[in-house]
């Protein structure tokens, strides 16, 4: 295919990194040649004979390329490659491991929301939305994606340190038997079973109960 | 045991311990995978991916599938690295016990298997023996998250 001499170094570290089916193909650049090195990048899907350039990463010198268009259907699985070139040289292409975006996807935390009365506090959960083309696209909940999706729930105490732990597959929380005026703190994880993938805890959302009218 | 789940197959209902699997072959998956080099064939999902079979015939293919991996794909699965063969091995049990219980679910005519099924079986067979058996048997294992998240 009239490819030039390959004896650069090749691309190192090549791998998806998936966040919420957002796929993005990323590489070190070779060893030892500084700047000036451009790459392309071909994807495959799993099982199918042929490999399809990606144009919008044609001699490019940045090291990622953004493939969540062509990876898109998780019911498929895919490999990736990055070929380098510097000066008229060339590396070899260098693949990805086989990525499966339903098991190898990353989660973000879920989106918290609290509200209170006198005695107990109500939180709602939003599990984030999977990558789509363009932001008019239809949004698709990764609870559609992952049916056995629940949500860890951890409400702290301010005043006395008290920590509880809930696990609950609906969306929706209410912590009653609290203390009134008193300040509490909410953080959530999402967990899914199967396949084994958990998100991080979203960061702590506080609330204070009202005061006790009649105290 | 830890992660069971009730899987509803057709009338079949299966206690799983799907989760327990799903670790086992998380932890070879990569070293699996990298032992298959045949980029461009699947086993399981040429030239139709499993998600086209049709609801009816869940039940059948997924017990044919149950007995092609006991019979024909574990036990040509040996590799030099004792950790991967426990794990293997560990999977391979979990599989007997499912194989059995749908063999079970099968005996009672609870589980038939219609013409698309027979087509879709003999396609996976086809694949598979297309193959030097050690190769087949590998990329049968590498695929094993493909049936898992389609029978999810």
């Amino acid at each position: 295919s009239g490819e030039l001499y390959c004896s650069l170094p090749n691309p190192r570290n090549v791998r998806f990194e998936s966040v919420n089916m957002k796929n993005v193909l990323h590489w070190s650049a070779p060893e030892g040649t500084g700047d000036g090195v451009l790459y392309k990048v071909k994807y495959s899907v799993y099982g199918v004979g042929k490999w399809i350039r990606k144009p919008e990463c044609r001699n490019i010198n940045r090291t990622w390329c953004d493939l969540s268009s062509e990876t898109s259907d998780y019911e498929e699985q895919y490999y990736a490659s990055v070929k380098a070139f510097l000066n008229g040289m060339c590396s070899d292409w260098m693949e990805t491991t086989r990525f499966n975006p339903l098991t190898d996807t990353k989660i973000d935390p879920p989106m918290v929301s609290v509200s209170s009365t006198e005695t107990s506090i109500s939180i709602i959960l939003t599990a984030p939305e999977k990558w789509k083309r363009s932001p008019e696209g239809e949004s698709v909940s990764l609870l559609r994606v992952y049916p056995g999706l629940q949500y860890n729930v951890s409400v702290l105490n301010k005043k006395t340190k008290k920590r509880w732990f809930f696990s609950v597959s609906n969306n929706t929380l209410v912590v009653p038997w609290l203390e009134p005026g008193t300040a509490y703190c909410v953080s959530a994880q999402i967990y899914v079973t199967t396949p084994l993938l958990h998100s991080g805890f979203s960061k702590e959302h506080c609330v204070a109960t009202l005061k006790d009218k009649t105290a | 045991t830890a992660g069971n789940k009730i899987f509803h197959f057709g009338p079949c209902r299966i206690a799983m311990s799907v989760t327990e699997i799903r670790s086992g072959f998380t932890a070879i998956k990569a070293n699996i995978q990298a032992r298959d080099p045949i980029k461009t064939l699947s086993i399981l999902s040429y030239p139709h991916s499993l998600h086209k079979v049709k609801s009816s015939d869940r039940c059948c293919i997924i017990h044919r599938l149950f007995n092609f991996y006991v019979d024909k794909v574990f036990k040509h699965c040996k590799t030099e690295d004792s950790y991967i063969n426990r794990k293997i091995s560990s999977i391979a049990n979990s599989f007997l016990s499912v194989k059995r219980k749908l063999g079970q679910c099968h005996e009672q005519n609870k589980c038939l298997c219609g013409q698309g099924s027979a087509e879709k079986f003999q396609q996976i067979l086809a694949n598979y023996e297309g193959l030097n058996v050690t190769s087949a048997a590998i990329k049968s294992l590498g695929e094993l998250d493909i049936l898992l998240d389609w029978m999810e």
